[in-house]
């Protein structure tokens, strides 16, 4: 067996009737939206050990440095340390907290398979620790509601911007794009799934309700600035295919969709907004 | 300590959580019960300047309410003695609600 049979293997082991969770997202049909690139643009694709022009590889680096999810990248290694401190200390079950061990084990996946990418990019980069720098990656989660909705907002944020890959002009993102946006879907449906639970009951709800001020705002900023000098660069050399503008509206269409699906009131969207 | 992190314990001191030592290469920070040093939860040093402050004070009602904070009950007793009518007045929004609403 080779070692990512082996991996397969592990993670198949692993699946139970609602583990992995994209399984019943994706039964139901493709659930993300297809990015259509709207303006016309040369042909790029590159391949890992070709030369890469500076603006492109620098604007490459940019994106992975976002993305974080790298086995070399510390800071990363202790972010899923505090997502263990928090299903330790605040969720409510074994059955909670084992579905939580399931999305670490994942994002373990991820950080192994962009470990190669960034090896055969940059050995510099690949030893590097990035921090996240985006404060919805830092806002304080006080309850199983605050995580809840991290999974729900942040790796569906992951999911967008991995199927937007799906057409990348760097070969291996391309490659490794369909993994990563079912996998992220999933984390994001685990989170939805605990707001399930959450709002089942009326005080649930109310904290819910409460706590939306606060997330739906930084999912909403994470998608950068609508008038960002950099989206045109990244789309013209194909690493992303639409702006932040476009991407921004596709997510919001199906996170308000799921809220409201829940009960809950959306918020103003320019409501404590950052970068609008 | 930097600006960010000094705001982000000002902000907590105020309601009864008190900021742990630095977590995850100095990322991250455990956020701990003052009254019983229980983890409540934890937060980031990559807030905006600001954001801290307008977190928690948003989250008064809440922890007047018991829907967050320990269960020990140091921070409902904390909002009481910081702002005794606002805390009235969260008790009448979200009285009755605590059971069950948080872990």
């Amino acid at each position: 067996m080779s070692e990512m049979e082996i991996i397969r293997d592990a993670e198949e082991r692993g699946r139970t009737d609602l583990w992995p969770l994209w399984r019943k997202a994706y039964a139901q049909g493709d659930p993300l939206p297809k990015f259509v690139c709207q303006v016309s643009r040369p042909a790029h694709r590159f391949d890992e050990g070709q030369a890469l022009p500076e603006e492109y590889k620098a604007l490459l680096l940019k994106m992975l440095r976002h993305e974080g999810e790298r086995a070399g990248n510390k800071s990363f290694l202790g972010f899923m340390g505090t997502c263990l401190d928090i299903a330790e200390a605040l969720f409510p079950s074994r059955e909670m907290k084992l579905l939580k061990a399931e999305y670490l084990a994942e994002e373990l996946k991820h950080a192994i398979m962009f470990h190669r990418l960034a090896v055969g990019l940059d050995h510099d980069f690949a030893l590097r620790d990035v921090p996240y720098a985006h404060y919805a990656f830092h806002l304080p989660r006080e309850t199983w509601a605050d995580d809840a909705y991290f999974h729900f907002f942040v790796d569906l944020n992951g999911a967008f911007h991995a199927r937007d890959w799906r057409e990348s002009s760097y070969v291996p993102l391309q490659k490794m794009s369909a993994t990563v946006e079912r996998d992220e879907l999933g984390h994001s449906e685990m989170g939805y799934y605990f707001l399930t639970e959450i709002c089942s009951t009326r005080a649930g709800r109310a904290l819910a309700q409460k706590l939306l001020d606060k997330w739906y705002p930084a999912a909403l900023d994470m998608f950068g600035r609508s008038d960002s000098p950099n989206a045109p660069k990244f789309i013209h050399w194909g690493l992303k295919s639409v702006g932040n503008a476009e991407i921004r509206q596709a997510y919001k269409a199906y996170v308000d969709r799921k809220l409201l699906a829940l009960g809950l009131d959306l918020p103003d969207e320019r409501k404590n907004r950052r970068f609008l | 300590m930097s600006e960010i992190v000094e705001e982000i314990r000002e902000a907590y001191q105020a309601v009864g959580i008190r900021l742990d030592q630095p977590a995850a290469y100095g990322t991250y920070y455990r956020l701990l019960c003052a009254g019983c040093g229980r983890m409540v939860g934890n937060v980031g040093d990559r807030l905006l300047p600001g954001m801290a402050r307008q977190i928690v004070d948003e989250q008064f009602d809440l922890y007047a309410a018991g829907l967050l904070g320990c269960a020990c009950g140091h921070q409902r007793d904390t909002t009481q003695r910081l702002n005794p009518e606002r805390w009235r007045r969260s008790q009448a929004r979200y009285g009755g609600l605590t059971e069950g609403a948080q872990s």
